[in-house]
């Protein structure tokens, strides 16, 4: 029996489970796929509905998770094994070389510098920008330690010769790690929908067609434009942008289910287009606008009021390309004015699907738990044991358990830790 | 079927009326009078008589294009054909273009007692057998080549085309003399009724020459029996695509291709493509004859255009804007047009002759174009 408690996944979630744990003294594991903390949460731009810029408000927490002395933070680590049960699940963890000694590394940089290949897609920055075969996850990546990418890398050794702490060991070696403990929370989140399947949509065809993800990479001022609105063909502004709705989602071909941030997220994203670029002109294809949490409508109607941004109900059926401009132009039936209508705009926005993240059924099979039909983490009861998994000592939060947005998952979050504590207790720890 | 039955059957009450039907419809797009969503809402409140006496229902092109995007999976092909077969019986029809001639000529062919001259075409150096393995299944093109000669089409190169390649790899294919019309316009019209009795008929006259494979060159004919038949008649024949099958004898080495130099491109045949889903047979087999430059046109696949009308009904001033608007597309991408469909050849050729010119597309059919690579073309 121990009452340590492993907190899978390091976005918002997981790092809010994690200090509300470790602040009521028990001892925390948080393992977390990616080489840093942060989650998606870090890639976003701002915060809907109050504008908050995202990273400023989750650095912090992020520092506070990784500086806890209560808290192990394990990243470029998956769970691998989990045997036992609740009170004492032994778990076997993988920490994956980074061939980088976190130790040593003071994330100084001048390896990232040194690297003469640098032509590899960003992940962090939805790959619009590209970065060496050594690189620092993003700038406030926590902690802040050098990768390599040793798939890439042809061992030139320059990073080797230009690191002062001799942090850079190209010959690390993975390590299993088994830790004990009495409860696991689940918090790995989610991913963005691969809309290429949806051809009609044009995006991997045509250039100024791109995710609402990569949209927040190029708004945002610490990303890969600085801020700047340059679309992917010609690297200018664009003069107008759409935003397509339910891409992926609220589609049975697809995901049935809707992914209850998207509306939102599309309104701040054109009031973002708005702010910096006053000429802009925004529109934003929906199918049913759904502002229901608290200060949503009055962000849509400021939206609409104050920035000028067009609704149009109405999921458009085709995207094609203006061959000369590269502008995309999209072709939908307005089902207020029952016309179907052209619109030629600088850039589209597609607002996909937020699905289960990457490698879900087998973190589900390691753990025995259950998966729900739209392979999110089935809860135990969605009304009296909303953040228990199908197996004891085992809970879920955040979007891993369904769509739900920052406010949403924080409050699971912090409702997980209490519960664990809580599981804990009742099994005498 | 009561409209009420026609929404359930087609599961249109899970519409989102979100509009991507009409916004990707090829008609929507140039008759503003025509929306999808607008029809199926029309059932969906109860508005049978207007939905039932809407010409509209008999533009549809049946092509699959809303059908395969709605996020809702409402089947609005098969709402169409329903809708038709109940206005049928309250009277209401399409408008038959060729005096109604074709039509006619399918409800004749449910006669039993019909003789037909059908193999006036096989001339001497084509190999046909009346019992065999293998049979080729020619459909209307007989019909097809009398009434189409006008504007350029000679629809028997197709037959003749794909009987050469047989008989160069083989095989002498059964001919019927007796077949009949596979009665997709009939289906997709409503005349359910003369449908079952030609399929019945077909299917029996194909098992009184033991064949086992029964090929295709008409898309049209090949989803009629894939899809279609089985409601009505048990068959224990193979169905395949003359595309389909070339393209499996070219991985047995059994074709052997001179040389085209020619830059082509395809046009998917709706019947072929989104309701059968076979994209890469055809362009496997064109992208082997040396020398072919094949060039996807800006609409290709899962997201190509039909030709503009089908079912021989409504072809109007809006299927030939949308024919022309393809027939632009396809010059496009290169000057030579491949289709796949005796149909998509007429409709795209005639809208080659319209009033206004547009610039010249060479229009050949798949069959003929592979029968030239592997050296048959100039037989009579």
């Amino acid at each position: 029996m121990v009452d340590d408690v492993l907190v899978i996944g390091g976005g918002v979630a997981g790092i809010q489970a994690s200090i509300d744990l470790a602040g009521r003294g028990l001892k925390v594991y948080l393992v977390e796929r990616f080489p840093s903390i942060g989650g998606k949460m870090a890639q976003l731009d701002k915060t809907f509905p109050t504008g908050d810029c995202s990273i400023c408000i989750l650095a912090p927490k992020m520092m506070e998770c990784f500086s806890h002395e209560n808290i192990d933070v394990l990243t470029h680590a998956e769970v691998k094994g989990v045997s036992g049960n609740a009170g004492d699940f032994r778990v076997k963890i993988l920490k994956k070389p980074r061939y980088v000694d976190e130790e040593k590394c003071t994330g100084c940089g001048d390896c990232v510098s040194a690297c003469p290949y640098i032509n590899l897609p960003d992940e962090f920055d939805m790959a619009l920008r590209s970065r060496g075969n050594i690189f620092i996850p993003f700038l406030q990546a926590v902690p802040r330690v050098v990768m390599v990418d040793r798939e890439h890398c042809v061992k030139c050794g320059n990073c080797q010769v230009i690191c002062d702490a001799g942090a850079i060991d190209l010959y690390q070696k993975p390590e299993e790690i088994e830790i004990h403990v009495g409860a696991i929370i689940v918090a790995c989140g989610f991913d963005s929908f691969d809309p290429s399947g949806i051809k009609e949509y044009g995006y991997g065809r045509y250039k100024n067609v791109i995710t609402a993800l990569e949209y927040e990479r190029l708004v945002c001022a610490s990303g890969p434009t600085g801020g700047h609105l340059d679309r992917p063909s010609d690297k200018k502004t664009p003069n107008s942008i759409a935003f397509i709705q339910c891409v992926g989602s609220r589609d049975v071909n697809h995901n049935p289910y809707c992914s209850s941030v998207c509306c939102m997220h599309a309104t701040k994203e054109a009031i973002l287009a708005k702010e910096h670029y006053p000429s802009m002109e925004n529109y934003i294809f929906y199918t049913d606008m759904r502002a229901f949490g608290k200060g949503f409508q009055e962000y849509v109607d400021r939206a609409k009021n104050e920035y000028e941004v067009r609704y149009i109900r109405s999921k458009p059926g085709e995207i094609t390309e203006d061959k000369e401009t590269k502008n995309p132009v999209i072709w939908y039936d307005d089902t207020v004015t029952r016309q179907v209508k052209r619109l030629e705009v600088g850039l589209v926005v597609l607002c996909t699907a937020l699905v289960p993240s990457k490698g879900i059924k087998e973190l589900a099979d390691v753990l025995g738990v259950e998966l729900d039909k739209n392979r999110f983490f089935k809860i135990a009861d969605p009304l009296y044991a909303p953040l228990d998994s199908s197996r004891e000592g085992i809970l879920v939060c955040g979007y891993c358990q369904g769509p739900k947005d920052i406010p949403e998952a924080v409050t699971q979050a912090k409702g997980a830790a209490a519960r664990a504590a809580e599981v804990l207790a009742c099994l005498g720890a | 079927m009561s409209l009420e039955n026609i929404v359930n059957e087609t599961k249109a009450y899970y519409c989102l009326e979100c509009g991507k039907c009409t916004g990707s419809c090829p008609i929507s797009r140039v008759n503003k009078g025509y929306s999808p969503r607008l029809t199926v809402e029309k059932a969906l409140l109860g508005f049978d008589k207007e939905l039932l006496a809407d010409g509209g229902i008999w533009s549809c092109m049946t092509c699959n294009l809303c059908k395969d995007r709605c996020p809702s999976n409402v089947d609005y092909t098969k709402f169409i054909r329903y809708a038709r077969a109940e206005a049928l019986k309250t009277g209401y029809t399409g408008n038959c273009t060729h005096g109604g001639v074709l039509s006619s000529l399918m409800r004749i062919m449910g006669n039993p007692n019909l003789k037909q001259d059908r193999l006036g075409w096989v001339s001497d150096n084509l190999k046909i057998s009346e019992k065999g393995d293998i049979l080729y299944f020619t459909g209307c093109l007989p019909y097809f080549e009398t009434l189409f000669k006008d504007i350029g089409v000679n629809s028997l190169d197709i037959a003749r085309s794909t009987v050469k390649i047989l008989n160069r790899i083989g095989i002498k294919p059964v001919v019927m003399p007796d077949e009949r019309c596979c009665g997709h316009d009939l289906f997709w019209t409503g005349d359910l009724e003369n449908f079952e009795k030609i399929a019945k008929l077909n299917v029996g006259l194909i098992r009184g020459t033991g064949a086992k494979k029964v090929i295709f060159s008409c898309p049209e004919c090949y989803r009629t029996f894939k899809q279609d038949y089985s409601e009505y008649v048990d068959m224990d024949f193979e169905l395949v695509h003359i595309s389909e099958f070339l393209a499996e004898k070219i991985d047995e080495g059994k074709i052997d291709f001179g040389s085209l130099e020619e830059d082509v491109t395809y046009q998917d045949p709706c019947r072929l493509g989104r309701h059968l889903g076979v994209y890469d047979p055809p362009r496997k087999v064109i992208s082997s004859i040396q020398g072919i430059g094949l060039i996807e046109m800006e609409h290709s696949r899962e997201r190509s255009i039909c030709c503009g009308t089908s079912t021989w009904t409504n072809c109007d001033r809006f299927s030939e804007q949308i024919q022309k608007e393809r027939l632009k597309e396809a010059k496009a991408a290169a000057d030579t047009l491949i289709t796949a469909c005796p149909k998509c050849q007429i409709h795209l050729s005639c809208a080659m002759k319209s009033k206004t010119p547009i610039d010249e597309v060479k229009i050949k059919d798949f069959s003929v174009l592979v029968a030239s690579a592997m050296g048959l073309g100039d037989d009579p």
